[in-house]
């Protein structure tokens, strides 16, 4: 193995933990937004005190469970795509198609983070707040360029590691997707809704 | 501007970044990748850089921090939870001990009981897997045609599409602005009515190939009604969610966050494993953002639509044709049937219907009953190769039933689907009726 692709391996596993961290916020941004459904019905029914500024936090809340797992999604290749004419190619061309679409995700990414900074900065300056409550609008509008910037940076290894493997199409594949097909698919889905308990036992 | 049309002529504009977004999605460019660039290359030729990318800018945030959106991840985290709550086995158990005895008494059973789990899930891959593991078996164990068995299973899993609670139809709502509450409660019943074909064509089979479905007999009234307490959560869950939606006593996040309270007790109650419940969790999370990054990528694709007057100039054309409505609705229908193969769900609703939707409001179509059609064609590409996923998971739960013998088990389910979407088409009063109980 190069040392370029040392390096490259190194960044893979440095992103992933934090991909999984920010990707677990989310989870519990889920969680919370239950518990505070089910919070206001309560209040609201049984004791006829709707919990101020309700809506506000769900919506505040909202950009967590929107933005934060997106390189996590991306490294595992979960956000959709049309794979009818990728999934035919191999080898050189294939790694060519990948880092093309890859590029495309780094401009339109990076002119987000951008103008999703600015936007933050205006807030933040301006000292937003929601309508009803008033919450400070600011930390909702930060997390936009944060997960952004994760999500940029598991964009450029998988652009590296495509661009490797566009170079040398022999190389052991590092930090990029490996399509599966839809028998495979089918066997992420059954994992992730049956969790730990293999349905297949073990016939893979 | 980069190509020096600007606002000359955005007609010409729309019409080269449709060309453009075709080619990217393509090429496999992750659709909200190609949506957002061609959205904001778009707008930069309409308006200019510095307008066009301030508009981009804010669109990723305030359109996901929208309240009717929240109520997604609610729905979606029900549909990871669900399997863990445990409630399959008694369903099927329940519905074999009330229903087996019809002909083909098994399969009706698992479409009934994929049905009730639908009401908890709203997933459909979901539903199919939890169901292989536990109708197959049963159903082989009678002499069921394994063809059968398997079809049934995998086109039972299509029901959670249609019957509350569906993060699909949320998606619908969102994007043509309708109102999510009413757009859930009219899924409801034409869910109920395709489990009511299904079950239809299984006794037809089964009655004229009676070795293929047996039906199951010799259980007592008392084995019958002591099946019952275990389905109780099923009727919990529905009654939370189209009660809150009907009575209005909560919004739908609220009935979601309640529903998915009592699957998340059940499972706790069950002794789930907490790494389990993370798991559930994280893949919750996971197809959350999949799905608000498909939302807001499109959103940015639409705002352009919105400048260059595409939408109109379809209508305008569509309206213009000298054809019978139902006839372009039929045509509209196949297109989406044959898109439905090589996409997405999903990702096929969020692309087409800015533009598709505008010209069927103005044939004079009702936006909720065309919802569920779209849907349900949806679903329908979920059993239909190339891709058919649930059948594919069928496949991959009972590696011993071959994937030909799946999808020609299929077959027979897509001639009901057929038939399904026929009588919604006939009778759009099986859409609209109960939404339109709340005014």
């Amino acid at each position: 193995m190069s040392d370029s692709s040392g390096l490259l391996a190194k960044s893979d596993r440095a992103l992933i933990p934090v991909e999984n961290l920010a990707n677990l916020l989310a989870a519990f941004a889920i969680f919370a937004l239950m518990c505070l459904g089910v919070a206001q019905i309560v209040m609201r029914s049984v004791f006829n005190q709707p919990l101020t500024g309700y809506i506000d936090l769900v919506e505040l809340s909202m950009a967590s469970m929107a933005f934060l797992g997106a390189a996590y999604c991306q490294r595992l290749g979960a956000h959709i795509r049309m794979e009818l004419f990728i999934g035919r190619l191999h080898g050189r061309s294939l790694w060519i198609a990948e880092s093309f679409g890859v590029l495309v995700a780094m401009g339109i990414i990076g002119v987000l983070i951008y103008h999703g900074w600015g936007h933050f900065v205006r807030s933040y300056t301006l000292g937003d707040t929601t309508i009803d409550a008033e919450y400070p609008v600011w930390p909702s509008k930060l997390l936009v360029p944060i997960a952004f910037g994760i999500w940029w940076l598991r964009l450029a290894v998988q652009f590296v590691g495509s661009v490797r493997l566009a170079i040398d199409p022999t190389c052991q594949p590092v930090g990029v997707v490996l399509m599966k097909d839809v028998a495979h698919q089918a066997q992420d889905e059954i994992h992730e809704i049956m969790g730990e308990d293999d349905p297949s036992e073990g016939k893979r | 501007m980069i190509l020096g049309i600007g606002f000359d002529n955005p007609f010409l504009v729309g019409m080269i970044a449709l060309a453009l977004l075709l080619g990217l999605i393509f090429l496999g460019v992750r659709v909200v990748f190609a949506a957002a660039i061609v959205g904001l290359l778009g707008l930069v030729e309409l308006l200019g850089w510095g307008p066009a990318a301030g508009i981009v800018g804010t669109i990723p945030h305030s359109k996901s921090s929208a309240y009717a959106l929240s109520v997604l991840p609610m729905f979606v985290f029900i549909g990871f939870l669900a399997y863990h709550a445990g409630m399959t086995s008694a369903l099927f158990d329940a519905a074999r001990k009330w229903i087996g005895w019809v002909p083909g008494g098994l399969a009706v059973a698992t479409v009934f009981a994929t049905a009730g789990f639908a009401a908890v899930s709203g997933a459909s891959t979901a539903t199919a897997a939890v169901f292989s593991r536990v109708a197959i078996p049963e159903m082989l164990k009678y002499g069921y045609d394994r063809r059968l068995a398997a079809g049934v299973v995998a086109a039972g899993g299509t029901l959670a599409t249609l019957i509350p609670p569906s993060a699909i139809i949320v998606i619908y709502a969102i994007i043509v602005e309708e109102s999510v509450g009413k757009l859930l409660l009219a899924g409801f019943l034409p869910g109920i009515v395709s489990a009511l074909i299904y079950a239809g064509i299984i006794i037809a089979w089964a009655t004229v190939r009676q070795g293929d479905a047996p039906s199951v007999r010799g259980f007592t009234w008392d084995e019958r009604v002591r099946s019952l307490p275990g389905v109780l959560p099923v009727f919990v869950v529905v009654f939370i969610i189209i009660s809150a939606i009907y009575g209005g006593w909560a919004t739908p996040t609220e009935a979601g966050a309640l529903g998915a309270a009592v699957v998340f007790t059940l499972a706790v109650l069950r002794g789930t494993k907490w790494t389990d419940i993370q798991g559930s969790l994280m893949e919750a999370a996971k197809l959350t953002v999949m799905i608000f990054s498909l939302i807001w990528g499109v959103l940015i694709f639409v705002r352009f639509l919105g400048f260059s007057g595409l939408p109109e100039a379809f209508t305008e054309w569509i309206l213009s044709l000298d054809v019978e409505p139902m006839v372009i609705m039929i045509c509209i229908l196949l297109a989406y049937a044959i898109l439905g193969m090589f996409m997405d769900a999903i990702g096929m609703l969020l692309l087409t219907l800015p533009v598709v939707y505008p010209a069927v409001m103005a044939l004079g179509f009702d936006s909720i009953w065309f919802g569920i059609i779209v849907v349900k064609m949806a679903e329908v590409c979920l059993i239909t190769p190339p891709i058919g996923l649930n059948c594919f998971v069928v496949n991959g739960v009972r590696p011993d039933i071959p994937l030909t013998d799946v999808f020609r088990g299929i077959a027979l389910f897509f001639i009901a689907d057929v038939l399904t979407i026929a009588a919604l088409l006939a009778f759009p009063e099986i859409v609209t009726w109960l939404p339109n109980l709340v005014g």
